[in-house]
């Protein structure tokens, strides 16, 4: 099946900063694809060359077929990360404006954005003009005028930054809707949580190169934890007792339970049942791979790497409660 | 043309041109012509105070009060005031007619005593003027072969259109006074010395043209609407494309225009804006001739020729202005850069009076060659009364189209690599440097 999107040997240098290194990405159609890396990787970068907004100093770039996005602009819905809108502008005319440069007639893109507009909770916005509109609601207004044309492939640089917890939430169910109507989606973010949740294929990006391109199910195997969190039925439980159990390497107080981390060789199902007899559970599950964890795995082991573990962590947990809590 | 570019363009034009600031400026052109014509005159009229007052005169030769009062009467100072008015071209301002009293005094008086006279008016009875006839004003003394003079002292307070009435009073009864006692028949000199200032009619191959004021007024008109046309699109082209910058909207246009149509859309759009400019001016200016009717004294060519010049000199200019733009990301940072933009814009307005004194001499030849100043330098020749032949006219539109391929080139390489720059504002240096390595 064609890809909806090649990317091969694509680099692009600002000065002295090679802001992107021979990037390679192939995008099947239909697939979500993340694009992850902490602010100033080169995903913007990146997704501006894909968009032929910025040109590549090398390399070569299909979309959806065609040797350059300008030749594809209709079937392509651009959500950038610097987002804004014409202030003085209403709604829908807006919406209207942008619908037709994307070739959409306009009663269709009326019907089309009345539509979307409802489902964001924005019914009655259409005649409002964009400067009375709160930050949440323009940003929502934002995503309908990227996915108004129905586009083949959706590129989403950082939807969810500055959003508020619900808002983050409706836009996943309409990213979810376009991954089902058939969409190919591209995605950017530095809050590996939103990743996680809707990627099948994790693509990380760390001062301008791909450390990693993989199946969000394979990195699940890949990069086992080994870890279980425990939240105790009875909050005053004696957790030192879990230490008795061999096999347990290390146990750390987490709110009200504990993340008790396995010794390699140790039988994951027997293990829980170990603990679930010395202390009964409210909540037992192993820890599912994090990103973030991955990440720092993978750059910590590149050469010149000078971030600590621990800013690199905080920096992709979404520098505080910035979509992650959703 | 590709629709993209149309789609862009036509919100350009109509969010400009349904703005209240545009509806504004556009009137306001028209609105201030009005006032100037209709209304300042009367304005200054009714605000120009009588001169009114009494005037000591002590005459050394004991022959000029007589040409003395007759000047300082009211039908002559009036009469005076409409010839001056009709020498100069300008409008007469409606005035009420003087009242100055001549009060004279005896040649031995003291003439510091009278300076004191000169201090004690009132409100009601001003006194504004003491003037001192020489005692060989009118005739010489001795074998000096010049004539005596007179002092003028004035109140305080006295404005300057009462001083010149009673300087050219005393000048007019000098000149009576000394021609009769050389026993000149005075009004035969008066009558001799008229002689009417006709316009002058131009004669050219196959046509006849007056010249008079508006013919000689006609070039500046020219280049002041095509200055009106590139300056209204140019700038509101460099406001939007700032705002769409510091708005963060340029790059939701770039998912589905390319930089290149963005451009041109908005070149185009602003365009028209200026062509609705000129189109409301120049058609506000034939109505207002053909009331007048004056309406032949426009040449249809010349209007022919406007336009086209305008739509050359709007893609020079329009284009340099839509980089700087682009370059910068507020209004304030753009203010330097559009320094050199406004001199080269100015420049026409500096060469206009060499040009119209001699139309076809070579400087002015060789200045309609050169962009970006050639199509206002071709203007002016047109409208003048001796235009350059056509082929000279058509030559400057085709070197201005170089130079208008020149700039929308330096133009769209600026605006590809600084749409989406943030940060420090660059200068002209760094500005050069983009256009060539993008």
């Amino acid at each position: 099946m064609e890809a909806a999107l090649e990317v091969t040997g694509v680099t692009k240098t600002f000065g002295s900063t090679r802001a992107v290194d021979e990037l390679n990405l192939v995008v099947p159609r239909g697939a979500t694809y993340g694009l992850i890396g902490p602010s100033g990787a080169g995903k913007t970068t990146a997704i501006r060359m894909i968009m032929s907004i910025l040109f590549p100093d090398r390399g070569t770039l299909t979309v959806l077929g065609k040797k350059s996005a300008l030749e594809a602009k209709d079937r392509i819905g651009y959500l950038p990360e610097e987002r804004g809108v014409y202030r003085r502008m209403r709604v829908n005319a807006f919406l209207r404006y942008l619908a037709a440069l994307k070739g959409v007639p306009t009663a269709e893109a009326d019907a089309r954005a009345h539509v979307l507009l409802e489902k964001l909770g924005l019914p009655d916005v259409a005649k409002k003009k964009c400067e009375d509109l709160s930050k949440g609601m323009l940003q929502r207004v934002q995503f309908v005028g990227a996915i108004i044309n129905r586009p083949d492939l959706l590129i989403l640089d950082e939807p969810f930054s500055g959003l508020d917890p619900v808002s983050v939430r409706v836009l996943r169910d309409l990213i979810a809707e376009e991954q089902k109507r058939g969409a190919t989606i591209l995605f950017s973010t530095h809050v590996m949580a939103n990743a996680e949740e809707l990627c099948q294929q994790i693509v990380m990006i760390h001062k301008g190169r791909k450390v990693l391109d993989d199946p969000m199910s394979g990195l699940r195997r890949q990069f086992d934890t080994r870890r279980i969190l425990l939240d105790p039925l009875d909050p005053a439980a004696d957790l030192g007792a879990l230490r008795t159990i061999a096999g347990v390497e290390h146990i750390k107080a987490n709110g009200e339970g504990c993340e008790i981390t396995l010794a390699a060789n140790t039988q994951p199902g027997e293990m829980i049942r170990a603990v679930a007899s010395l202390v009964a559970p409210a909540r037992i599950e192993f820890a599912r791979v994090r990103l973030e964890d991955v990440f720092i795995r993978l750059v910590s082991g590149t050469a010149g790497t000078d971030e600590s573990a621990q800013a690199l962590r905080t920096h992709l947990q979404g520098l505080g409660a910035e979509g992650a809590v959703a | 043309m590709n629709s993209r570019i149309g789609l862009v363009a036509k919100r350009e034009f109509v969010v400009t041109v349904t703005s209240k600031g545009f509806l504004i400026g556009l009137l306001i052109m028209p609105a201030l012509a009005l006032l100037f014509f209709a209304l300042v005159p009367r304005i200054l009229g009714g605000s120009t105070p009588q001169i009114r007052g009494d005037v000591e005169v002590i005459d050394g030769t004991g022959q000029l009060i007589g040409d003395l009062r007759a000047a300082l009467a009211p039908a002559a100072i009036t009469a005076r005031a409409v010839a001056n008015a009709r020498g100069s071209g300008a409008p007469t301002p409606p005035r009420a007619p003087p009242e100055l009293a001549l009060l004279e005094r005896p040649r031995d008086v003291s003439v510091e005593q009278e300076k004191n006279w000169l201090t004690a008016g009132t409100k009601e009875q001003p006194r504004i003027a003491l003037i001192v006839i020489h005692p060989d004003a009118v005739e010489r003394s001795g074998g000096n072969g010049d004539f005596g003079g007179y002092d003028l002292y004035v109140a305080n307070g006295v404005n300057d259109a009462t001083e010149s009435v009673i300087y050219d009073s005393v000048r007019q009864a000098l000149v009576t006074t000394r021609l009769r006692a050389k026993g000149l028949e005075v009004p035969a000199i008066e009558s001799a010395m008229r002689v009417p200032r006709p316009n002058a009619i131009v004669v050219s191959a196959g046509r006849q043209t007056e010249r008079h004021g508006f013919s000689r007024a006609l070039p500046f008109i020219c280049g002041l609407l095509l200055f009106l046309g590139v300056i209204t699109g140019g700038q509101t082209l460099m406001t939007s494309t700032v705002e769409e910058k510091s708005n963060r909207v340029v790059e939701v246009l770039l998912a589905a225009v390319s930089p290149l149509d963005l451009m041109w859309g908005k070149l185009l759009g602003q365009l028209g804006v200026g062509l609705v400019v000129m189109g409301v001016y120049v058609g506000l200016g034939l109505l207002g001739l053909s009331q007048f009717r004056m309406l032949s004294q426009v040449d249809p060519q010349l209007v022919v020729f406007l336009f086209a010049f305008y739509l050359v000199t709007y893609l020079m200019f329009g284009s340099l202005m839509l980089s700087v733009g682009a370059a910068v990301n507020q209004i304030a940072d753009a203010q330097s850069l559009m320094g050199p933009i406004m001199l080269l814009l100015l420049t026409p307005y500096i060469l206009a009076p060499i040009i119209g004194q001699a139309p076809n001499s070579t400087f002015s030849v060789v200045v309609s060659f050169i962009p970006p100043v050639n199509t206002f330098a071709m203007m002016a020749r047109l409208a003048s009364d001796t235009p350059p032949p056509i082929w000279q006219a058509l030559l400057t539109i085709v070197v201005g189209l170089a130079g208008a391929a020149v700039c929308v080139w330096f133009a769209a390489r600026i605006f590809r690599i600084s749409l989406l720059l943030h940060g420090k504002p660059p200068n002209l240096a760094t500005l050069i440097r983009w256009a060539r390595m993008s």
